[in-house]
């Protein structure tokens, strides 16, 4: 019998990182602290790694948005939406919409999806939906 | 006082050069510049060669461009460096090609830009120049150039109340210049009627990112421009007998977030506003002083955005010079004689180097018939 729990079953999910000095959030993540210039080692080993902060569930509002027909490659839909989001912690994002007729300051929630796929690696990040339907998302 | 001297020009048809390799297109470009300068046979004199190119790496499969362009010039020794910085690499190049000058380095330098992009699909082509985004929080979901400029283009609209009527004369205006500019990638004028008005315009004017269409976009191009550059002050000036100089005054860049969301007003290019103070500062002028402009507008929005920016026009006022017919080849401040990226085409490392090109010919009056602006030294 194959033993699936050899496979990554981790839930996928987009973080912010926190400063550790200050408590800035940032998204994505930068080497030095924007706000009080402290240094983040990805490693840990020489500064601190900073706290990841996850970001799907919560609410935000659409800046704004577009519908896009000429897909780079590797995507074959006839379009997709993309948006910008300032969500309720004051981070913003860009990332897909799941609505087909967004309109700009309209509430969304960020939930978490298969947004890319590359050969071997599916890419998950922010896929924005009205707040009441319920999930759409496609799951791992 | 040393100045840096713009000695030579020269382009090649922007389009679909895809029968030819990347380095002949420059190359080409290149030579047409040392037949404008007139130093063709006594070409070693250039010390410096700066090449502007974003793609060759990834769509053409070659590396030390700078190098091989040297080689298929004979201009060996000269040195010889590629400047990458995107959509952007053109004007970087110049404005490295300016500061060797200026630091007493070198004497003479040939910048030249030039992209092969119709060697792949136009998904393909999307997906590089894409490759500029952040990896993680951008490009990633599929997001692309022409998507933050739709983006972009709605925050605008929204704000100051510019009209898809407004964005179709500019296209109309871009294409009156592009149609007579001979290196033009789609030499062809569309009017109001087509792009706008008449019921076959929605489909000849698609949507490619709500709410720009075709006509708000600049198509795929392969070509190349090239500038050579020498110090006022050098000997090597004697050479350069055959056209007037034109003189660089001001030079100026700046960057902003890499992330789009991460700009507190995204419709604030606080980059494009930085570089132009700076241009201004160093030439000792201000945006008033200025007779007629080149902007880069890969998205016709970016033409009304940057003239706002540069101070041209106050801010949410840039569509206004539209309708007034300010922007034209015969207004006020002519803006994009050259058609603009929309209708000349954005070969994207050719782009700033070819910008410079039209500027310069249009200071010589070379510019072709009902192309020419009228400005104050003409």
């Amino acid at each position: 019998m194959i033993d699936f729990s050899i496979y990554k079953t981790e839930k996928p999910e987009v973080y912010a990182h926190k400063c550790p000095e200050c408590g800035t959030l940032h998204y994505p993540v930068p080497m030095i602290c924007r706000h009080c210039s402290t240094r983040r080692d990805p490693s840990g080993v020489f500064y601190s790694s900073w706290e990841k902060v996850p970001l799907s569930g919560l609410k935000g509002k659409l800046l704004t948005w577009t519908r896009v027909y000429a897909l780079p490659t590797g995507f074959t839909q006839r379009y997709l939406l993309f948006g910008i989001v300032e969500l309720e912690n004051g981070i913003r994002a860009s990332g897909r919409l799941l609505m087909d007729k967004p309109k700009t300051g309209m509430q969304v929630v960020a939930k978490v999806g298969l947004v890319r796929e590359k050969v071997g690696q599916d890419v998950y990040g922010f896929m924005f939906d009205v707040p009441s339907t319920g999930s759409n998302v496609k799951k791992s | 006082m040393k100045r840096v001297a713009i000695t030579g020009i020269g382009h090649t048809i922007f389009g679909n050069l895809s029968e030819f390799d990347l380095v002949d297109i420059m190359a080409f470009a290149s030579s047409e510049a040392l037949d404008d300068a007139g130093i063709r046979k006594e070409r070693k004199i250039i010390d410096q060669v700066i090449v502007a190119n974003m793609g060759g790496g990834i769509l053409n499969h070659q590396t030390g461009i700078a190098s091989s362009l040297v080689s298929r010039l004979d201009l060996e020794p000269a040195m010889a460096e590629l400047v990458e910085n995107g959509p952007a690499s053109g004007g970087s190049a110049i404005k490295m090609g300016y500061a060797v000058i200026m630091s007493g380095m070198v004497d003479v330098v040939m910048v030249t830009g030039g992209e092969a992009m119709r060697t792949v699909p136009g998904w393909e082509a999307t997906d590089f120049v894409a490759t500029l985004l952040h990896p993680k929080a951008e490009y990633n979901y599929g997001l692309t150039l022409p998507s933050f400029g739709a983006m972009f283009t709605r925050l605008y609209m929204e704000r100051y109340g510019l009209t898809e009527h407004d964005l179709a004369l500019l296209a109309v205006k871009d294409h009156e210049n592009g149609a007579k500019n001979p290196y033009a990638h789609v030499q062809i004028p569309c009017t109001l009627e087509g792009i706008y008005e008449s019921p076959d315009a929605k489909v000849v004017n698609n949507y490619i990112a709500e709410p720009l269409r075709l006509y708000g976009m600049c198509p795929v191009s392969d070509g190349a421009a090239c500038i050579i550059l020498c110090a006022t002050d050098s000997p090597k000036m004697k050479y350069f007998t055959k056209k007037k100089p034109v003189f660089i005054t001001g030079v100026g860049s700046a960057t902003d977030t890499h992330c789009v969301h991460e700009r507190q007003d995204p419709l604030e290019l606080k980059a494009v506003r930085l570089s132009a103070e700076r241009a201004y500062k160093m030439a000792g002028i201000t945006a008033k002083d200025i007779s007629f402009a080149e902007l880069h507008d890969p998205f016709i929005i970016l033409e009304i955005a940057i003239s706002e920016e540069v101070g041209f026009f106050e801010r949410g006022k840039g569509k206004d010079a539209i309708s007034k017919g300010i922007t034209r080849i015969n207004g006020k401040l002519p803006i994009n004689t050259s058609g603009g990226l929309k209708s000349k085409g954005h070969p994207v490392g050719a782009t700033g180097v070819s910008q410079v090109h039209e500027l310069v010919k249009q200071l010589r009056g070379e510019a072709e018939k009902g192309r020419q602006v009228t400005w104050f030294g003409s």
